[in-house]
């Protein structure tokens, strides 16, 4: 069932077009991420959501209902914001009953939820305290308890995780994923970070320049990219610019090397087209039949710990391989070496 | 998304007060200078041509600008220091400085008559070296410079210590790791930066001291008035309402052209930052 | 630290010269005020509790003191309700002109009082509001706007927008928002706005001398009548007075900044 459904809505403020003829729709239950890079639109589409910025045309539906002109505190949305926006004068259980407080709830029911928001994020003997008195983890998981005591129809998540160290970031998406679990609400998460993008969400939805460039399951999303931006913004990527040959799935390179892709490329009126490579795809070695192949001149291995980094050079273009660590002894630097892969893992994207 | 009190309404009682309870007074002060006692320009002709008015107006720039510019040799060292001190020495400064601010003016010149008076201190220091007959002060032009600069000096240092402490220390570092001198980092580097400041300051000095009242009054010599005291002279000695007002439009426009070029160089609006 | 472009000897001593200057006229208040001397005598000769005894025995000082405090405060009330929204306007919100509005509400403070002085001393006569509480609470008032103002205005850009947010969209209208978390946070702001407007006025001079008659004098009024005529050195005693409670109004308002949250 389709709980939240954007159509055609944009922004524009002043001269600048932030957001394009977004079209949306999200299932109950689901947790989606918004994945773009600043000033791509993702935050003004999550701004219009929640209510603060009104879209300039387009429609917003939540649960069955015209929200686009419905102020926020009417909305019945839950959100955390960047920086957690926890009231410094309140302590955290006031933070926490505010919801409720000017919903006019009952003292015990406010007690109990509370109570029971508390304890979903274990903050239990934090009550009394104020948000300056906690950590940057504690006081994320009071802005999500605050969030989540009323039972909002709909969870926004704004970066909250981009103020947190590496470490403690790593755990927050397991708490978050664990509540999201636990709670079912539906979510959507902004973020500017691909890998939390891919741990956290049911689907991804990729911004650019104002406009969604795809949307799909993470992994979909990596294996399978819409456009050139997809592809680079989202994992390492090798892209093979050249020209279709003679099939349909045949790409020819500056240097005449003919190569395959999984699928009919996609070239734009001049006959230009595109391929990309993960470099995971890549391996090293004398390619297998069927199998298609570059030499490449080696400009620096790097161990990563659990696998090489192979950088290399072929016509002019830099190439990424992520080889298993046993293949130092087959590249080093100043060395050539043969890179190969299955058509299959040749993914035509549009060339530039 | 706007919502909420429109913003007419929300500006509405400030503008309302001011219109009533300053807008107004000011108006009518205008239309006293053109009609008392009779509609016509007579006492803008008389004070703008009579040598004793004109002589009032000069010793007012005079006064002010040399209060403008003791301000700025006192407090341009005080407050440069100060940025070069960090921690307790500078807090202590500053605190000094803004001590002032909370004390009146008026407990300020009471010192001062203290101070400057025939039985003060500088009296009996001046005996003590031997100096017969010890200079009067009280009640002469020094008197009150010397007052109207202390007043006014802590204006001129916080404003000049907020654009000081805020020059990089590591702009004078690359400077003098590029050869420069104290005297030429000072002269190229902060002496530039801080050249906004100086303008600011002195033109608030400037403008508090030409309307200055209350100190010269105390303080200053009865022949040596200023343009204040002469409005009030006109209004509580002759009774001559026609006149103060219009010396008062002449004062309130000089200020407004000074305002207007504080506006232009710094922004009266900045003053809210 | 010791920074490399440390201040050189000169520059330091001048510069605790300059703040002997500025401090001089404070330090000479105070032992003043305890002179056993009838006249402006410094050094006193003999100390004792005299004039205090004296200020806090007669009418012709505690009235206009009572007269400065029922002034002062009722004027710093009267602005916190005039001047608070149109700060909101101003620091808050867009509109058409809003530089001029900001001008227009910052020129009381920087028009010269005698001129203001005289304006309602003419307005003021003929509205029969010299001499009365009325005329310089309006008076004071006017001239406390800008100093609300200033006051609120950095506490207001600096208020993190995202709280109201916040506030708004946990379900909050804008009226709880204001009430719950805007003006809760804005507290110390306010305490520190409505000060200021309080000493503005308690120290204003000029204008009360025109306005004010001999039932609502004000203490500055009272003062300067003792400094130009009289000699009274009682005056000191005021002085030492307001020194004293500049230093401890100055102590509560560094208390309160430090107080105010980031």
């Amino acid at each position: 069932m389709t709980h939240l459904h954007l159509r055609q809505v944009s922004k524009r403020f002043g001269a600048v077009q932030a957001v394009i003829d977004a079209t949306l729709e999200v299932q109950a239950g689901e947790f989606v991420s918004l994945l773009g890079p600043s000033g791509s639109g993702k935050t003004t589409t999550l701004m219009m959501i929640a209510g603060f910025e009104e879209p300039s045309t387009g429609s917003i539906e939540l649960a069955g209902r015209q929200v686009h002109h419905v102020p926020p505190n009417r909305r019945d949305i839950g959100m955390v914001f960047q920086n957690y926006a926890l009231f410094p004068h309140l302590s955290i259980a006031a933070n926490i009953a505010f919801p409720l407080k000017v919903r006019g709830r009952s003292r015990a029911e406010t007690e109990a939820a509370v109570q029971g928001a508390l304890a979903l994020v274990g903050l239990q003997e934090m009550a009394a305290r104020r948000p300056a008195q906690l950590s940057g983890g504690q006081q994320q998981r009071v802005a999500l308890a605050r969030a989540l005591v009323y039972q909002p129809k709909l969870l926004l998540l704004d970066e909250p995780l981009s103020a947190l160290d590496k470490n403690l970031r790593e755990q927050m998406q397991i708490e978050l994923r664990r509540i999201h679990r636990q709670v079912g609400i539906t979510t959507l998460y902004v973020t500017h970070d691909q890998s939390e993008a891919m741990t956290l969400s049911d689907r991804i939805v990729v911004f650019n320049r104002g406009r969604i460039e795809q949307v799909g399951a993470p992994l979909e999303v990596y294996a399978r990219p819409a456009s050139r931006f997809a592809a680079s913004f989202i994992g390492d990527s090798n892209i093979l610019d050249g020209v279709v040959g003679t099939a349909a799935n045949q790409l020819r390179l500056p240097d005449g090397t003919l190569l395959h892709a999984a699928r009919p490329l996609l070239p734009n009126p001049g006959g230009g087209a595109s391929l990309l490579v993960r470099p995971e795809d890549m391996h090293l070695g004398p390619p297998p039949s069927g199998a298609d192949a570059l030499t490449l001149q080696v400009l620096s291995v790097l161990n990563m710990g659990p696998h090489l980094l192979l950088i290399g050079q072929h016509g002019g273009r830099e190439l990424r391989i992520r080889a298993p660590v046993s293949a130092t002894a087959l590249a080093s630097e100043g060395s050539t070496v043969t890179a190969w892969w299955l058509p299959e893992k040749a993914w035509p994207i549009p060339p530039p | 998304m706007r919502r909420g009190v429109p913003t007419w309404l929300l500006l509405l009682p400030a503008v309302a007060y001011l219109l009533l309870v300053f807008g107004v007074p000011l108006g009518n002060t205008f239309w006293m200078s053109i009609s008392e006692p009779t509609l016509g320009l007579q006492n803008f002709a008389s004070i703008l041509t009579d040598p004793l008015y004109a002589r009032v107006y000069l010793r007012t720039v005079l006064v002010a600008a040399t209060v403008t510019l003791l301000c700025l040799g006192l407090g341009y060292p005080l407050a440069h220091y100060m940025a070069r001190r960090s921690g307790v020495v500078a807090a202590l400064l500053l605190g000094a400085c803004g001590l002032c601010f909370w004390i009146s003016y008026l407990v300020r010149t009471y010192a001062w008559t203290v101070i400057l008076g025939n039985r003060g201190p500088v009296t009996a220091l001046a005996r003590w070296l031997g100096v017969e007959p010890p200079p009067v002060l009280l009640f002469t032009t020094t008197a009150s410079l010397i007052a109207m600069t202390h007043i006014l000096l802590p204006y001129m240092v916080l404003t000049l210590y907020v654009v000081l402490a805020r020059i990089d220390a590591n702009l004078i570092r690359a400077a003098h790791g590029m050869g420069a001198s104290h005297w030429q980092s000072f002269s190229r580097v902060v002496l530039p930066l801080s050249l906004p400041a100086v303008v600011s300051g002195c033109l608030l000095v400037f403008i508090f001291c030409v309307g200055f009242y209350v100190t010269p009054t105390l303080l200053g010599s009865p022949r040596d008035m200023m343009i204040s005291s002469l409005i009030a002279n006109e209004i509580e000695t002759l009774l001559d309402f026609g006149s103060a007002s219009a010396l008062a439009m002449v004062l309130l426009a000089a200020v407004l052209v000074l305002l207007t070029v504080y506006d232009r160089l710094v922004g009266i609006d900045r003053i809210l930052r | 630290m010791r920074r490399p472009e440390a201040p050189s000897l000169a520059n330091a001593l001048f510069a605790w010269c300059v703040v002997g200057f500025i401090l001089a006229p404070l330090a000479i208040i105070v032992p003043m005020s305890f002179s056993a001397s009838t006249s402006f005598e410094f050094p006193p000769v003999h100390y004792w509790l005299g004039h205090y005894r004296t200020y806090f025995s007669s009418e012709g000082w505690l009235l206009p003191t009572l007269n400065s405090f029922v002034i002062g405060i009722a004027s710093s009330v009267l602005t916190l309700l005039v001047a608070p929204p149109a700060a909101f306007a101003v620091n808050r919100r867009e509109f058409a002109g809003r530089r001029a509005l900001q001008v227009m509400l910052l020129t009381p403070m920087l028009v010269p009082s005698i001129i203001m002085a005289i304006s309602y001393y003419s307005v003021f006569g003929q509205l029969g509001l010299n001499q009365t509480y009325a005329g310089i609470i309006l008076a004071h008032g006017c001239v406390s706007i800008p100093v609300v103002l200033i006051a609120l205005s950095a506490s207001l850009r600096n208020l993190d927008r995202n709280l109201e947010r916040a506030a708004a969209i946990c379900g909050a209208t804008s009226a709880q928002a204001l009430r719950l978390v805007t003006l809760p946070l804005l507290r110390p702001a306010f305490i520190l706005a409505g000060f200021f407007a309080f000493i503005h006025s308690f120290d204003e001079a000029t204008i009360s001398l025109f306005i004010s008659g001999r039932e609502v004098s004000t203490l500055p009024k009272r003062m300067f009548a003792s400094i130009h005529l009289e000699a009274d050195p009682v005056v000191a005693v005021v002085s030492a007075l307001m020194i004293y409670a500049a230093i401890l109004a100055m102590a509560i308002a560094t208390f309160l900044r430090q107080r105010r949250p980031a």
